[in-house]
């Protein structure tokens, strides 16, 4: 066997990296496509019309704001789809009658849940002490923006909401 | 450079190392190809375990997920259980090459015994592998392998609440059996294959030339394994592809009939039990112990230095003889199969079924309750299967009991009232009621075809359909007052003398309430209609659900009721 042949040896080495990386290559690339698909991709569908309210009566003229759950009526999470999913909560105002005013209740500054405190007559984070205004604008403490608002439209005499996460710790509103 | 002269260095990198003295062999492949396979198992096993979830409720559902939505997932999928099938055919190659070369002999017993051991683990990779997809296959495979370890003597139930962690299956016979195949196998065989190799690096590979020359082993023995390793992989990767990966059945239905079978490296021991029906438990335990026994004591029986194969037939023919034995077995078991025809239309059955649910899950996503729920994401699932269990006997289209009109697609639509009111006691309709044969049977609507088309346009328009020609309607009501008014009326809630009210006839409001109860007044009446109430024993939810496919039948085909896909 010419085992000092250079040339062969060469020829040899060569080969053997060439076939050795041809079949990292062929098992790397499909495995990396499939652990890489979730980035950037829609893997949780939430709900892309308004939700339902109920009955537009249910909120009275003047009264304070009140807490409503904000149901989806299906979620769907990779393989799973959840019926009744609950996203989150909003409070719901009426300043008069043909106003209505949604706020969400995710604390701007770091996603909290915000409070009505009934005392006060304002909104005040558990966490870190931030107040809002009853219309959402922020008084005090370290958030940065006032509470956002969540679009609501009414529709055959119940009110629809859009659910909408914003970032969270910016003066800016940005929806996630 | 530098980098790579400071590895070298510290890390003792491309010093050399021992020759090769037997040379360089295809011979000697096995293990670098072995050894690139595992490596292909923990690769695709790792991507597979960021998508798999081992709950009874998600297990399925997650590999349906990556079968069928995952970009590349069938792939990797595929790469790993036909990369497991792999490992254990080339393994058993390098058992059998190394038996009838003798290379199991003294000084490398160790190096045997590592090597079976290594099997007997890869072995335990597929069985709990296939329990993860928790489909009717391996649910059901896992049934019988854990109703035989049950049946050892003394401790069987011990083993058994052991692998499915209590009392039954559910949740942690999944946690478990993942546990095991991904932390507990992997490091058992890592530490087995490194002592495997280790030994028998230091010890060398039994010569296979009678004059060796010396080599190194890079690149001379490694371009023999590189080649080797391309060989087998190309193959593995064009049967990944052209079997489209792997099959999944549907999901683990503990009610139903399946015809199991394990995976084929069981698949003798399955024959074996069929052959030996009645002993069926003694023999799945005895023989495999009895094989396994037979290799490790190898070594031990076969002690001279002797190692050419024709002075060594007693111990090659009996090991001949075993490997004859399961492999006429595996075959006669495959051939039972495919020769059974009841079983392939069973299978062509479980087959549709299992399309069926990944469609489902594919389209509607699974429901958290459980995979057998993907069912009931079917459109109308819940009317349908009503309809079927409830109404079909006496409305049913094929019902050989029919006792009322039939329902299908096109009820209540202009065709039917048409046909309805010409021949009120056409086989459709009426004729198979009791109402039929009496006088108060309704009587058929002799009037011109003009003032039928009006009357039809009008009673089309109580449904709540938005395609009516209202100038015909609106005629309609004087075809109706001159027709119909002595024994019907249009107006809300009045009960008629003598026919039903016909209030929002066929409309969703009317269905729910004439299927609630057909005998009230202002429907059918106590002494004209043989249907039974619902209100009872369906729920307002059921029976609206029931008016909403009802509904639906008057727009739609056959077609489309077939579209609906199978309950």
């Amino acid at each position: 066997m010419a085992e000092d042949d250079p040339d062969r040896r060469k020829f040899l080495k060569v080969t053997t990296c060439a076939l050795g990386a041809g079949a990292g290559i062929a098992l790397a690339i499909p495995t990396l496509r499939l652990i890489a698909a979730p980035a950037g991709a829609t893997t949780v569908t939430g709900p892309s019309e308004p939700l339902d309210l109920g009955p537009i009566d249910r909120f009275r003229v003047g009264a304070e704001p009140r807490k409503v759950e904000v149901i989806a009526p299906i979620v769907k999470d990779a393989w799973t789809a959840a019926r009744n999913v609950v996203l989150g909560a909003a409070f719901i105002r009426r300043p008069s009658n043909d106003k209505i005013l949604a706020l969400s209740a995710v604390c701007p500054h770091l996603g909290c849940a915000v409070g009505w405190d009934t005392a006060a007559k304002n909104f005040l984070c558990p966490c870190h002490d931030s107040r809002f205004e009853a219309d959402g604008p922020r008084m005090t403490g370290p958030a940065e923006r006032g509470l956002d608002p969540l679009p609501v439209t009414v529709h055959d005499g119940r009110l629809q909401l859009t659910w909408v996460r914003y970032k969270m710790g910016t003066s800016s509103r940005e929806p996630v | 450079m530098k980098l790579w002269t400071y590895l070298r260095e510290r890390a003792a990198i491309g010093e050399p190392r021992g020759k090769l003295l037997t040379g360089a062999s295809f011979a000697y492949v096995f293990g670098a190809v072995l050894m690139f396979l595992l490596l292909v198992q923990g690769v695709t096993g790792f991507a597979l375990a960021a998508f798999y979830s081992p709950s009874t409720t998600d297990a399925w559902a997650s590999v349906a997920y990556i079968q069928d939505q995952a970009p590349f997932g069938w792939f990797v999928r595929g790469l790993h259980h036909h990369g497991g099938s792999a490992i254990v055919i080339i393994a058993g190659v390098h058992l059998v090459q190394t038996a009838v070369s003798g290379a199991y002999k003294r000084p490398r017993e160790l190096v045997w015994w590592l090597g079976i051991l290594s099997l007997l683990l890869v072995l335990a990779f597929s069985v709990t592998g296939y329990w993860l997809r928790w489909d009717q296959a391996g649910f059901y495979a896992s049934q019988i392998e854990l109703g035989i370890a049950a049946a050892t003597p003394v401790m069987g139930g011990a083993i058994k609440s052991l692998a499915i962690g209590g009392n039954d299956y559910g949740n942690l016979t999944l946690t478990r059996a993942y546990a095991v195949h991904v932390i507990l196998l992997p490091a058992l065989l890592l530490l087995v294959t490194y002592f495997h190799v280790r030994i028998s690096r230091r010890l060398g590979p039994t010569p296979v030339r009678t004059k060796p020359v010396a080599v190194t082993r890079w690149p001379y023995q490694s371009m023999r394994d590189a080649i080797a390793i391309a060989v087998v992989f190309a193959i593995l990767l064009a049967y990944v592809v052209s079997t489209h990966g792997v099959d999944l059945a549907a999901p683990a239905d503990p009610t139903s009939a399946y015809d199991a079978r394990p995976l084929w490296p069981f698949r003798w021991l399955f024959e074996l039990r069929i052959i030996a029906a009645g002993a069926e438990q003694l023999v799945a335990m005895v023989v495999p112990a009895m094989f396994g026994g037979f290799l490790v004591a190898l070594p031990l029986l076969d002690r001279r230095t002797e190692r050419e194969p024709k002075h060594r037939k007693l111990w090659l023919g009996a090991l001949a003889g075993l490997f004859a034995v399961v492999g006429a077995l595996t075959v006669a078991s495959f051939a039972r199969d495919s020769n059974d025809e009841q079983l392939a239309r069973r299978r062509a059955t479980a087959d549709k079924l299992a399309t069926r649910a990944r469609d489902l899950a594919l389209t509607n996503g699974v429901p958290v309750t459980g995979p057998l729920d993907v069912f009931k994401t079917a459109p109308m699932w819940n009317a349908r299967t009503l309809f079927a269990t409830r109404c079909a006997g006496c409305h049913g289209v094929d019902s050989t009991e029919r006792k009322g009109p039939v329902i299908g697609p096109g009820h209540g639509n202009r065709a039917w009232l048409t046909q309805f009111l010409k021949t009120p006691s056409g086989d459709a309709f009426y004729a198979h009621t009791k109402l039929a044969q009496t006088e108060n049977a309704m009587k058929p609507v002799e009037i011109p075809a003009a003032d039928m088309a009006d009357l039809v346009e009008l009673l089309y328009s109580d449904s709540g359909a938005q395609d009516v020609d209202v100038a015909k309607k609106d005629r309609g009501v004087k075809v109706f007052e001159a027709a119909c008014t002595d024994c019907h009326t249009r107006d809300e809630g009045v009960a008629s003398s003598a026919g039903p009210n016909l209030y929002g006839l066929n409309s969703r409001d009317y269905y729910t309430s004439f299927i609630g109860n057909p005998k009230a007044p202002i429907h059918m009446g106590s002494d004209k209609s043989q249907m039974p109430r619902f209100d009872r024993d369906l729920s307002i939810v059921d029976r609206d659900a029931l008016a909403e496919y009802l509904v639906w039948l008057r727009t739609a085909t056959l077609d489309d009721v077939n579209a609906l896909g199978p309950l």
